[in-house]
């Protein structure tokens, strides 16, 4: 098996596992939204919904607490389903044979301000949720949402490297297609 | 852009059609196009050597410097 079609391989299996997250995280998002309604108009019914996240308590400790973290988690969720969405459409435009073009570079670009808009939020509601903890709102239950903010920003960092890299590429790329 | 390509002119004055430059030179056509259209960043020696040969002409014959500021003004005046 040569590498051309090894890679080929490799990269229809990173679609099919981009496609696999993107929908969890759209199911993610689409739990939130319905729990975060349910917990407003009917409190009983969370324990039989998928997530089970049931903040009656923080909602009765203070209703402006629980909408601003709610506000956190679910903007968090939506931004990774669309962050992953672009993802797809990177994969989908990328051509192995000629990477660099100017769409591919303008999307990876794009990724890295989303994920540190992702790293930057989750960062912030984790401290919100550490400060509201001491003055007595039970937010334990939030903390899954953001327990990845610091890779968040790391991989903010990291993609937005690849970007210029790949922005450079595609100016070399086209230098070599203009010269004659 | 202040480097002016004049291939169409040296080839009217060989009277070679782009066809038979392509050919003769090895080049393909939309490399030789985007060389006549003045859209080429750059140039190897070996494709000008080439076409110099087959036109039978020097570098200086296809390639023409042009101050832009100067005619900009010129135009303005």
């Amino acid at each position: 098996m040569n590498m051309t079609k090894l890679n080929d391989i490799v990269f229809t299996v990173l679609k099919v596992i981009a496609w696999i997250i993107f929908v969890g995280l759209c199911i993610e998002s689409g739990g939130l939204i319905v729990n975060f309604l349910f917990s407003i108009f009917n409190p009983d019914f969370v324990d039989k919904l998928y997530q089970k996240l049931d903040l009656s308590m923080l909602y009765k400790q203070s209703k402006w607490a629980f909408f601003s973290l709610y506000s956190f988690a679910l903007t968090v969720s939506v931004l990774k389903a669309i962050m992953f969405y672009i993802v797809i459409e990177m994969l989908q435009k990328l051509d192995l044979r000629n990477p660099f073009s100017s769409i591919v570079a303008h999307k990876i670009t794009v990724l890295s301000y989303y994920a540190l808009s992702i790293g930057l939020l989750s960062f912030i509601a984790k401290q919100t949720g550490h400060n509201m903890e001491k003055h007595g709102y039970s937010t334990e239950r939030l903390n899954q949402f953001w327990v990845d903010s610091d890779a968040f920003i790391i991989m903010a960092a990291v993609v937005f490297i690849i970007a210029q890299i790949f922005k450079r590429g595609v100016y070399v790329q086209q230098e070599n297609d203009l010269t004659v | 852009m202040a480097i002016i390509v004049n291939l169409d002119v040296m080839m009217a004055k060989r009277k070679m059609s782009l066809n038979e430059l392509s050919e003769k030179v090895g080049l393909t056509l939309s490399n030789l196009s985007i060389l006549k259209t003045g859209k080429a960043r750059a140039i190897r020696f070996s494709t000008l050597e080439a076409i110099c040969s087959v036109l039978d002409c020097q570098p200086g014959d296809i390639l023409e410097y042009v101050n832009d500021e100067r005619d900009n003004n010129e135009e303005w005046l």
